[in-house]
């Protein structure tokens, strides 16, 4: 399956480090890789404080990576880069943000918000060009185009993440980050944007990297999971092989929280917790180790045996 | 009201529901489905500029002190225009004595009294307001430019933070008494003088306030996501960081107003304001406070200090009356 | 489980705000019904009112709001009609608790954690000196919070979300009131976390008998810990059961919409049901049923007239017209199908029901 795909984006020991009151330094994410594949919806899971949000925005550089390396369809787009590439990069790969509240500026007309980008690009438009744009963008989203001429607060959090949404997509962009995009959302009003991304995903051939904490809603969207602890994935599989068998103890523990909307399945529900001292470390070192099928684990020898024979009598 | 839904039977409920709730049956059908209804479902009618004008309005100790205000500075500039109305610098001379007329107490002559040689009260009152006034505003328009323009690049640009901190800290120790005297010594009183001396050191509060502002505003999303869209820094603090801070921008330039007319008393009193030639409130107040033992006299000291009075406090509840009504906090 | 006894009966509360000069009515007409020892979910998105409700019930409604119509009795008084804030001083932190959702915002960054827990027991039970100090103690080991000895002296800053909100619920139940009311208590918190908070909640439940009703729009901790659900739309609330009957046989259009949109229950690759549209406006007067500009399956009717309740079941209520002996067959969304042949087949008999 992953033979001849088109590698998108690539990261390589990706690590991204803050500074902390005090002197010190936080490493937010410890040495990440994964690559993404043209087409595909990629999914990032993991709780708060694990590194996710900072992979992203390290990939569109709003972050700085500290160290290791993001290969954007082969070349370096980490660090100091040229004029050019990073025009390309602002073009080609847009994000997404969670908080619709915050992701809009509240000054500004939904017409200047939805084509701020476009006045970057700098390619010669007249105004009716742009605003047939904005309109284009606005109904793709299923937002009527009279909305531009009207302010981010006169609209739901619904309809603001599809303003957000219509932003992104007017760059033309080929991968975009989706950081929590529906978390901050209506429980309904979630059904629709993941709609929308999905549709949108197909008519354009776009590639996704969705970012998340709820497993339930990447199991509905992905085709392949990372899952991610304190700044190191710890997994990584096709969505269903990672659901048929979670081999990490810390998949296993998200896996078994996920909330049913059923009562007699969540009263029975017993929640296993992830303790990190279930590891031993001290001599035999982790490795992101292949167990097959294009799944990986972080493990051990000793636990990837294990895991192995876990695959094995499970099948 | 809680009804059972029984299944139909021989006694036919519809009919009886029917009549009960004069419901057309016929309006049990399915009815033609609209997306685009749900859609302009509409959220709220919140307006910020709007929410700011009826905050504003519903004050009426600003409103009283806005029409005192402007009809303060509408007369100060009409006055001259005005039929009857005396040079400020003039030495009036009683022709009957040919002595000057000194010290006159208000009369219908001269509407406040002349001062100790003989000058119109009433015209240098005016006057001296105008040029006061125009020294303010003129110091509140160039602070608030560079202030801002200075502020905003600092509180925005992380590399510059360090060393620009580093500047004001060193500049914010200067005393700024210190440095209005020097100017003022250095390149000798004059309107421009003044203008010059209150510019160099005023801009340097505004910067630190807005640069703070910036700081705490500078990492919300919608910035991140401007600059994730390659807007470039002059563009982000036009659009999406500056028309947050006009509530306390309008604030501080408010209360720099009477500062700087507060200043440019305090520099005449010490002797290095204005010429004498040029009337000012600083000059003014100055003379009066002279002669402010004598109880007859003390006219010439209350009424430039009266004026000088109305326009602080106005410009002070003014802008702390506008900063509050355009906090979005504050709009219900 | 509840025992039968109502303790508090509200009845056609209409709640209204001020805004920029125009009236908002957030809740137009309520009733509620809440039993001794029961656990209630008050299911709803934004705009359904269902903060604002309970807000009502302990006087914390914004100084712009005020009840217009409509009555809560709770142990003889009438909530709705206390305008005096000393007279809620007896029911609010007292007799009713609320514990929020963000726990930084809730705790007072200033004060330690165990000076704020002191503080009810304090207030509340005349408590001074050791014997506060050892209520705080047990009350923290209660809540599960280790060496309570040593932790009563941090700040809320030093504890993790997860025990802060620890903290918020050790203060919100120190008085033991009759009612804790719990507004979005886990939405902050991580999935992991949120499983210990709400098992949490249970036990003490258990151990000082008190009724919760949890506010949330997460229906998988309605499924966790809810006995009995209200589901709120735009103001009123629109079905009421036992949550298995809610789960399972759901009635109203709107809960079908809300569990059909759910990710867990939908195919990959097929959209997801979902509603279309936004929630009405509601400083506009609302004709008919509130939902049916929304709803592709609405009536006529729907559009003219306020669905009354329907009875479903003793225990369950609907209000919706397609509960009407006049209106015809609708069938359910799939996914609602699929629910309700879990219950194995009983459903579509319910006592009542007639779709």
């Amino acid at each position: 399956m992953s033979g001849e795909r088109e590698t998108v984006l690539e990261l390589r020991d990706l690590e991204v480090s803050f500074k902390v009151k005090g002197g010190g330094v936080f490493k937010a994410v410890r040495g990440v890789s994964f690559s993404i594949y043209k087409g595909e919806t990629f999914g990032l899971v993991g709780e708060s404080g694990s590194g996710k949000t900072s992979i992203g925005r390290a990939i569109v550089r709003i972050n700085g990576a500290s160290s290791g390396s993001i290969l954007y369809k082969g070349r370096e787009i980490s660090g100091r880069i040229s004029k050019e590439l990073d025009r390309e990069v602002v073009r080609k790969i847009q994000m997404i943000f969670q908080d619709p509240m915050a992701s809009l500026n509240e000054r500004a007309k939904v017409d200047y918000i939805v084509s701020e980008g476009l006045y970057n690009i700098g390619v010669k438009r007249t105004e009716e060009e742009r605003r047939a744009m904005v309109a284009k963008a606005l109904l793709e989203v299923g937002l009527l185009p009279e909305f531009a001429s009207r302010f981010p607060h006169e609209f739901s959090g619904g309809q603001r993440q599809r303003i957000g949404i219509a932003r992104a997509l007017i760059m033309e962009p080929e991968l975009v980050v989706a950081d929590e995009p529906i978390s901050a959302l209506d429980v309904s009003i979630r059904a629709q944007v993941l709609n929308l991304l999905s549709a949108i995903q197909k008519a354009k051939g776009l590639t996704y990297l969705f970012i998340a904490h709820d497993l339930s809603v990447v199991r509905f969207i992905t085709d392949r999971i990372a899952v991610i602890n304190k700044g190191e994935i710890v997994e990584l599989a096709e969505t269903e092989e990672l659901f048929r068998n979670p081999l990490h103890p810390y998949t296993r523990a998200l896996i078994s929280a996920i909330p049913q909307p059923d009562p007699l399945v969540e009263r029975k529900k017993v929640v296993t917790v992830y303790d990190p001292k279930c590891h031993d470390y001290s001599t035999d070192k982790p490795q992101w180790t292949d167990v097959g099928g294009g799944h990986f684990v972080l493990a051990n020898a000793k636990e990837a045996d294990a895991y192995r024979e876990r695959i094995a009598s499970g099948r | 009201m809680i009804r059972d839904s029984i299944s139909a039977g021989p006694m036919s409920p519809e009919a009886i529901l029917a009549a009960a709730d004069g419901l057309d049956p016929a309006l049990f059908e399915p009815a033609a489905f609209d997306a685009s209804a749900g859609e302009r479902g509409g959220y709220s009618n919140y307006s910020y500029w709007r929410s700011t004008a009826r905050g504003f309005l519903k004050n009426k100790v600003a409103l009283f002190f806005l029409v005192l205000l402007v009809a303060l500075l509408a007369f100060t500039f009409v006055q001259p225009l005005l039929p009857g109305q005396k040079s400020p610098t003039k030495i009036h001379i009683d022709p009957a004595t040919g002595m000057q007329y000194r010290n006159v107490e208000p009369c219908a002559e001269f509407w406040f009294g002349t001062n100790t040689i003989g000058q119109d009260l009433w015209a240098r009152i005016w006057s001296g307001t105008r040029t006061s006034l125009m020294i303010g505003l003129i110091v509140g328009a160039v602070e608030m430019i560079v202030g801002i323009g200075f502020g905003a690049i600092w509180g925005y640009v992380r590399r510059l933070d360090g060393v620009i901190t580093e500047i004001y800290n060193v500049l914010n120790n200067i005393p700024t008494t210190i440095v209005l005297m020097l100017l003022s010594y250095i390149l000798r009183p004059s309107f421009k003088t003044m203008v010059i001396a209150m510019c160099a050191t005023g801009w340097l509060g505004l910067a630190r306030f807005v640069r703070n502002q910036i700081v705490i505003i500078r990492d919300r999303e919608y910035n991140l996501a401007s600059r994730c869209l390659g807007t470039p820094t002059r563009r982000i603090i036009l659009k999406n960081l500056l028309p947050y801070l006009v509530s306390v921008i309008m604030l501080q330039t408010a209360l720099s107003i009477p500062g700087t007319i507060g200043w440019e008393v305090f520099l005449t009193y010490i002797g290095l304001g204005l010429p004498v030639s040029i009337p000012s409130l600083g000059n003014l107040v100055n003379e009066g406070r002279q002669i402010m033992m004598s109880p007859e006299l003390r006219y010439q000291l209350l009424f430039p200090t009266v004026v000088l009075s109305m326009i602080t406090i106005s410009f002070y509840v003014l802008g702390n009356a506008f900063s509050d009504a355009s906090d979005p906090r504050n709009h219900v | 489980m509840a025992n039968g006894e109502a303790i508090l009966e509200a009845r056609g509360l209409v709640i209204k705000f001020n805004l920029r000069g125009r009236a908002l009515t957030a809740i137009r007409g309520a009733s509620l019904d809440l039993y001794e020892g029961e656990t209630l979910a008050i299911v709803g998105e934004s705009g359904s009112g269902k903060s604002v409700l309970t807000k009502s019930l302990v006087g914390m409604l914004d100084r712009n709001g005020w009840v217009d119509s409509g009555s809560a009795m709770f142990e003889g008084r009438d909530l709705a009609k206390i305008k005096d804030e000393r007279d809620w001083l007896g029911v609010r932190g007292k007799k009713i608790s609320m514990v929020f959702q963000d726990p930084m915002t809730a705790l007072n960054p200033l004060l330690t954690i165990g000076a704020q827990i002191r503080e009810v027991f304090e207030l509340h039970h005349g408590l001074s000196g050791k014997k506060a100090d050892y209520a705080v103690i047990e009350m923290l080991e209660r809540v599960g919070i280790d060496n309570p000895e040593e932790r009563r002296r941090q700040y809320p800053h030093e504890f993790s979300g997860g025990m802060r909100q620890r903290v918020v619920i050790a203060i919100a139940v120190a008085c033991k009131p009759r009612i804790l009311i719990c507004d979005e208590p886990t939405t902050a918190l991580d999935v992991t976390i949120q499983a210990q908070i709400l098992g949490l909640i249970k036990a003490l439940q258990r151990d000082l008998s008190f009724t919760t009703v949890y506010i949330t729009h997460d229906l998988g901790v309605v499924a966790n810990v809810a006995d009995r659900v209200a589901v709120m739309y735009a103001g009123r609330i629109v079905e009421t059961g036992l949550a298995e009957e809610v789960f399972y046989d759901s009635r109203h259009p709107y809960t079908w919409a809300l569990l059909s949109s759910l990710p867990q229950l939908g195919v990959k690759g097929k959209p997801l049901y979902s509603i279309s549209g936004t929630p009405p406006n509601l400083f506009n007067e609302i004709r008919g049923d509130a939902f049916a500009p929304r709803n592709p399956k609405a009536l006529k009717v729907d559009f003219v007239a306020e669905p009354p309740e329907f009875a479903v079941s003793p225990t369950h209520r609907a209000s919706t017209w397609l509960l009407d002996p006049r209106a015809p067959r609708i069938e359910p969304p799939p996914a609602i199908l699929a629910m309700r042949a879990k219950l194995g087949g009983s459903s579509s008999g319910a006592a009542g029901g007639r779709l």
